[in-house]
């Protein structure tokens, strides 16, 4: 799209593209916040020129041989330039140096599979070993289908990793944004000392959709979204994108 | 209930019994009748031996399958049954308490969970089909502290289409129970040891199979999502889920194969629906030499190497450029 200035999906309002990327991908009119990727949500969060990206070069392969996961995998790292679901390392914040695993929504749909496990496994570990903080942003559809039940033992490696790191006292940050559903949620980014939700984020076990389907239920309004989850006692706070990171830099100043 | 494959069998079977009826005392029918027996014999190796990756799935579901409260009794005695969350109810679909092994398993006191599906109709329904809310997995994760806190192994009997994906579940924090579950069991000085002996669905499932030993029936399947789930998000079509299900590598064989469980059980010819006894003696069999093997570990060294194991498993699903 070569526009200059685009219409948010939510209010309606034209926005100058620059504006909204300036904003990391918040509305400036009603403040809808918009899928962010990786890179610069990592912007956002360290500081500048501190991250130190970790563990680049970890590519899935395609366990089960399923139908059509190589073209997918092929197009996915094509568009957005990455590897897989999730960029990590270790970087400063506030001053502070934490270990950091952001995920990407637009690879595959944020779809936990062997890659994501293992990057997600390895921040933790590398957070033990280093003695840092741990922050993990969270966009996720679910489990990675094409890699069947190694998608699945994704959450046990994941938890097994965290268990570790839970009996020091280093700080685990988790931050859910819009979506984080599933395999993702069933496993390390609710199992968090503290969980930071985006304003709207929609965050879940299952998807609105498969539980009008199953139950034939009518769904309230707001289901499932980070206000609802913070109003049923699940997450502790819900921060605006552009106070994350100073959200972020007072909390590890109580605990880190 | 009589799956579509199981039809060639169950017709040799009526006929068999028609003839015995009719035959009395005649060796007349006698022929025959041993005619047909051999006949059925052959078609039930031909179909068991046989069946796909969703056979097995039907047959895993089947309602007649043994289920948590047969190998409940067959295997262990004095069942002492614990209820509740403690935060908000108690959810039929997962049982358990304290139970003591048949002496002829070992006689161990352990602490025996497992997912509940229900004998009849009636118990069905209390049991939600065996997929719980989160106030289960949280009963459940009261099980693995009180398992640590009495030193007790866990014995885990999987059988679950899944955690329930429901309003209720979600409002109470499904996805949050499950995790307990999940780093309750990363962490427990005590053997755990799981079952799988029909349905093996998704996070339901791992929250009661992240174990020292995971041994499947020949029938069950493990699997991230339901065959015919998979079928309509990736293939667009719920009626692809025979072949959802062969892309999944759901089967106790292909997961042994790829090194995620320990031992395939097998069962009777004709599935454990048609000879209960056959299976739950089987997964005694294992259950009372997997938990003597592993009631003198470490504790520490049996936490070390649940980690190792589910820190490693799945290595070879991806190309290691990092160096």
């Amino acid at each position: 799209m070569d526009a200059v200035f685009t219409k948010c999906e939510r209010c309606g309002q034209p926005i100058y593209e620059k504006d909204l990327g300036a904003r990391f991908n918040v509305c400036p009119h009603c403040e809808f916040h918009y899928p962010l990727s990786a890179p610069a949500r990592i912007r956002l969060l360290l500081d500048r020129g501190s991250f130190e990206e970790r563990d680049v070069g970890l590519l899935a392969g395609d366990p089960l041989g399923f139908e059509g996961y190589e073209e997918r995998l092929a197009k996915a790292r094509r568009r957005t330039g990455l590897d897989d679901a999730v960029v990590s390392g270790v970087g400063s914040l506030g001053g502070r140096r934490v270990a950091l695993a952001v995920m990407d929504f637009r690879f595959i749909g944020g779809s936990m599979g062997s890659v994501v496990g293992e990057k997600v496994a390895r921040t933790v570990e590398h957070a033990y070993a280093e003695e840092l903080p741990l922050v993990i942003v969270s966009a996720s559809g679910g489990a990675r289908m094409f890699e069947g039940v190694y998608s699945l033992m994704q959450l046990a490696k994941t938890s097994v990793a965290l268990s570790r790191y839970v009996e020091g006292s280093w700080p685990y940050v988790s931050v859910l944004t819009d979506p984080t559903f599933g395999g993702v949620t069933a496993s390390f980014a609710t199992a968090a000392d503290v969980v930071i939700a985006e304003p709207g984020a929609r965050i879940g076990f299952a998807g609105a959709r498969v539980i009008e389907q199953t139950t034939r239920e009518r769904l309230p309004e707001g289901f499932q979204t980070a206000e609802f989850q913070r109003d049923h006692g699940m997450v502790d706070r819900i921060v605006h994108r552009l106070a994350l990171r100073g959200d972020i830099e007072r909390l590890l100043g109580f605990v880190a | 209930m009589i799956l579509e494959f199981e039809r060639p069998i169950k017709e040799l079977e009526e006929r068999i019994s028609g003839l015995h009826r009719l035959a009395g005392g005649s060796e007349g029918l006698q022929a025959e009748i041993s005619r047909l027996e051999d006949a059925l014999d052959a078609a039930k190796r031909r179909v068991y031996s046989n069946l796909s990756p969703y056979q097995r799935v039907q047959v895993a579901r089947h309602p007649d399958r043994p289920n948590f409260r047969a190998y409940r009794d067959a295997l262990t005695e004095d069942f002492y049954e614990l209820s509740g969350d403690r935060l908000h109810g108690d959810d039929a679909a997962v049982r358990g308490g304290f139970a003591r092994l048949k002496p002829e398993l070992g006689g161990h006191p352990v602490v025996l969970v497992g997912h509940d599906k229900g004998a009849d109709v009636k118990a069905r329904v209390a049991g939600n089909f065996g997929m719980a809310h989160p106030e289960g997995y949280r009963k459940v994760g009261r099980f693995y502290e009180l398992a640590v806190r009495f030193g007790l192994p866990i014995v885990l009997l999987v059988d679950t289409p899944g955690a329930f994906a429901g309003r209720q579940a979600e409002e109470r924090g499904q996805a949050w129970a499950i995790s307990a579950d999940l780093m309750a069991l990363s962490r427990a000085p005590v053997p755990v040891v799981s079952f799988v002996i029909g349905e093996g669905g998704s996070g339901g499932a791992l929250a009661m199979c992240l174990a020292d030993y995971v041994g499947m029936l020949e029938n069950s399947y493990l699997s991230v999502i339901a065959p015919e789930s998979c079928a309509s998000i990736i293939f667009r079509d719920p009626g692809r889920a025979a072949e959802a299900a062969e892309a999944l590598k759901l089967t106790a064989r292909d997961l042994k194969e790829h090194g995620i469980v320990d031992e395939v059980l097998p069962e009777p010819l004709g599935g454990a629906h048609n000879e209960p006894e056959d299976a739950i003696d089987t997964v005694g069999g294992a259950l009372g030499r997997v938990v003597s093997g592993l009631s003198e570990a470490d504790p520490e060294a049996l936490v070390a190497a649940r980690h190792d194991r589910y820190r490693r498993i799945g290595e070879r699903a991806m190309q290691d450029g990092t160096g």
